[in-house]
């Protein structure tokens, strides 16, 4: 098994969203990660889809999102030749000063934002490469980790 | 084009007679009255009202097949479209150009479960190639044209558009006839010529090169090319059961369908070959059955398919072409002309000449001992045909049998549902077919399980003058199931039975059909002729055995080489 992450450039239509899922559905393939949104180009979307699958089974489906009429452009982005992105946003528990000057000093270092605070909890906002935000989330976990949002993955690719 | 005031109703029907549409199957309703009333004032569009929505649109599945041209089918809202639903899967499984009209409720009432409101735009899209759900009248030039466009280039198919009922009543100023299209769909047709100079190289190399022809080259019109190919090359032919009709079935290089029931030396040629070269043909598991191993093992494998999702998708390939069939066999044509250099074909020349005329003795042999009437039948009507004539099937034994013995002579008269499967398409796809083909002889081969499924569009035919013929294989079973539970279910047969099945005979009658029953092979032939010129549509009964097979066949989780049934096979 192994992740792909492919942006494709699509007809700003209602329903691309659907048939998009519906062709993963329907070949049985897991999407972790979909973000739409707009782009350059007026009347198209972009989405970033990261699907999980063997080689082949990823082939298969890459050619199926191919056909599909409203995509105008398949790139498939190779973690090395891409920067990637995910935002998340993080409730974090802090019951006493000595906890919350603990993950202020975590913040910092992550390069995170504490976006707001109130006396037993603080709100975080982290935007990095999804394994980085792995790792910060797991470390956060340890003060209590109330609430959890990310946006799933977005990507560009180097030239 | 200069902007002119049109309702969408109108809109719609002048952009189908842009397109060529000369006809149109289909059953109105409340959502659709402004259409239906827009075609009332048309001449240029026959519209033939059928009896149920499954039919109008295997008839414009059938019609696209036989004409090579899309087929139209319309619904309404809610259970119009849902049962047009069956016929779109059917035709697009088989890549037939179909565009379908449907009715929606009025956009501001969509989402609001309002009276006959299904979500069809939701509903069908698994089972389109593509569809539409029109949101305003001045979007219809451009999604009509190009529904048409898209179901007709490329892997053809079906493409649905949903027009609520607004969307068709309001009027809106438009540019009619827009030839812009969609920056994500380019049909992808021109293949490669590095790879079709390399397919050329091995084919002529090969000492026992093949060629398996599918339904790619039948609806992209490429049987002479084909069979140029064939000829100077020295290869044998076999098709799928989409392919069927791709090569004259008399011809001696031709060893008729390969496949799960196919003939055994035609998957014996498969298993044997040492090149194959696949045409529009995608593989499927019916045909390759399931011991991987066994199909073409020592071949090299050479695959040409306009979608590029076929490629190595249900067999590894070694030289994968992805572009149109035309095209690629004129470029391997013009490459092998340049060969100086070609194998010794001729002991599989000569193996290929005994293997076709085995099977073709076979066939010939109408009333040879030990064979079902099941068989004597379809044998007897094959010779009666002589390929003069279209032939679609229902599904099930009927099916396999036509598949089996009736000799095509031409691309585009057998007509059969491969990839869904669905019983009850061989009658409205004949309908279908007999629009498309008036002067044509029309025959449905028919089982009764399949027929009473969609039997009551005889009145359709009556109605509208379309005498095509139903030939039923009356065994009084499902029966291919029955054939399933009685080789590998021990003899249990669950719910098989059709019991008390109905006189076909006054059947046809009460619909004002002609009808008769026929219990011996050597009567179909005074049968026929009658029903032929009784120049109605009918109902021929042809009384078989319960237990008829259709033999040999590859059991389930078998091989190509490992048919059973074969003690009936001259073996070569
Ligand atoms: C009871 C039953 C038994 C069956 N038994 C058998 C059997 O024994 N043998 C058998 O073969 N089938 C059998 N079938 C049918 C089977 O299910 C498939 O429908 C059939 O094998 C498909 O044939 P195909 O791949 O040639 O055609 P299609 O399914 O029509 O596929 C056409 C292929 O050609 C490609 N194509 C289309 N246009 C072009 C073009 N212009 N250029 C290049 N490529 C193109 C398409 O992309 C596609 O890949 C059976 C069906 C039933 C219901
Ligand atoms: C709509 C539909 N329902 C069920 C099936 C499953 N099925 C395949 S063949 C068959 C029997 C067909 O019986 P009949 O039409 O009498 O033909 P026979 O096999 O007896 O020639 C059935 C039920 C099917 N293919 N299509």
């Amino acid at each position: 098994m192994q992740t792909r992450i492919i942006s494709l450039l699509v007809e700003d239509h209602p329903g691309v969203l659907t048939r998009m899922s519906g062709m993963f559905t329907m070949r049985g393939i897991n999407i972790t990660s979909l973000t739409v949104s707009p782009c350059e180009k007026n009347g198209l979307s972009r989405m970033t889809v990261a699907i999980k699958g063997t080689e082949s089974e990823l082939e298969k489906v890459r050619k199926q999102i191919s056909n599909l009429i409203e995509v105008v452009k398949v790139v498939d982005l190779k973690a090395d030749e891409a920067i990637i992105r995910d935002l998340c946003l993080l409730k974090v528990h802090t019951k006493d000063s000595g906890m919350r000057l603990e993950v202020m000093l975590l913040v910092e270092s992550y390069g995170a934002k504490i976006m707001d605070a109130t006396l037993d909890s603080v709100i975080i906002e982290l935007t990095e490469e999804p394994k980085k935000i792995d790792r910060f989330v797991d470390l956060m976990q340890h003060f209590g980790v109330k609430q959890l949002f990310r946006t799933g993955l977005t990507a560009i690719g180097r030239d | 084009m200069a902007r002119v005031k049109l309702s969408g109703a109108e809109i719609v029907v002048e952009e189908l007679k842009d397109e060529g549409v000369e006809v149109a199957f289909g059953i109105p309703g409340g959502v659709l009255l402004d259409l239906y009333d827009a075609l009332y004032k048309e001449d240029a569009i026959r519209h033939i009202l059928m009896r149920h929505e499954q039919c109008a649109a295997h008839a414009a599945d059938g019609y696209a097949r036989v004409s090579g041209r899309t087929g139209v089918c319309i619904a309404t809202s809610g259970p119009g479209a849902t049962n047009l639903v069956t016929g779109l899967a059917n035709a697009n499984m088989d890549s037939a150009p179909v565009v379908a009209l449907t009715g929606q409720v009025v956009t501001s009432a969509i989402g609001t479960n309002a009276f006959q409101e299904a979500s069809t735009f939701t509903i069908t899209m698994p089972v389109t190639k593509h569809n539409f759900l029109v949101k305003r009248t001045e979007d219809l030039p451009k999604v009509i044209h190009n529904a048409f466009y898209i179901a007709s280039t490329g892997r053809k198919g079906v493409v649905l558009i949903d027009l609520p009922k607004d969307v068709l009543a309001d009027v809106a100023k438009v540019n009619l006839h827009t030839k812009e299209t969609f920056a994500g769909y380019k049909p992808n047709i021109k293949p490669n010529i590095v790879q079709t100079k390399k397919t050329a190289e091995v084919l002529a190399n090969a000492e026992r090169p093949l060629i398996l022809a599918g339904g790619g080259i039948i609806s992209s019109d490429a049987t002479e090319e084909l069979r140029s190919l064939a000829e100077l090359l020295g290869a044998c032919v076999v098709t799928t059961l989409m392919g069927k009709g791709a090569i004259p079935e008399n011809h001696p290089l031709c060893l008729g369908m390969a496949g799960m029931h196919g003939h055994l030396c035609a998957n014996r040629a498969i298993n044997e070959c040492d090149a194959l070269l696949a045409l529009g043909t995608r593989f499927s598991d019916r045909l390759t059955a399931w011991q991987l191993d066994q199909f073409a093992p020592d071949a090299t494998v050479i695959h040409v398919d306009i979608d590029a999702a076929e490629i190595n998708k249900n067999l590894p390939v070694d030289i994968p072409i992805v572009g149109d069939v035309k095209l690629a066999l004129a470029d391997i044509l013009k490459w092998l002309a340049k060969q100086k250099k070609m194998g010794d074909k001729s002991v599989w020349l000569q193996r290929v000449k005994e293997m076709h005329t085995t099977c073709e003795d076979c066939i010939k042999d109408v009333r040879r001992a030990g064979t079902s009437l099941s068989d004597m039948f379809i044998k007897e009507l094959s010779l009666l045909l002589d390929g003069d004539a279209i032939v679609t099937t229902e599904v099930g034994q009927c099916q396999m049998f036509a598949a089996h013995y009736y000799m095509t002579k031409e691309p585009r008269t057998f007509i059969s549902s491969g990839g869904l499967g669905t019983m009850g398409f061989g009658f409205p796809a004949a309908i279908g077919a007999k629009v498309a083909v008036p002067d044509k002889k029309v025959v449905d081969i028919a089982g009764d399980g399949s027929f009473l499924m969609t039997c009551q569009d005889l009145a359709t035919c009556v109605e509208n003058d379309i005498p095509v013929v139903v030939c039923i294989l009356n065994n009084r079973y499902l029966g291919m199931v029955r054939q399933w539970q009685e080789l590998f279910y021990d003899k249990k047969y669950s719910h098989t039975g059709l019991g008390a099945t109905p006189d076909f005979v006054k059947l046809a009658e009460a619909f004002g059909c002609y009808g008769e029953r026929v219990e011996k092979p050597e009567d179909l032939k005074d049968v026929l002729n009658s029903a032929f010129e009784s120049g109605k549509p009918a109902v021929i009964d042809m009384i078989v055995g319960s237990d008829d097979k259709i033999l040999p066949m590859i059991p389930p989780g078998g091989g190509i080489i490992g048919m059973i049934g074969t003690e009936r096979c001259k073996h070569v």
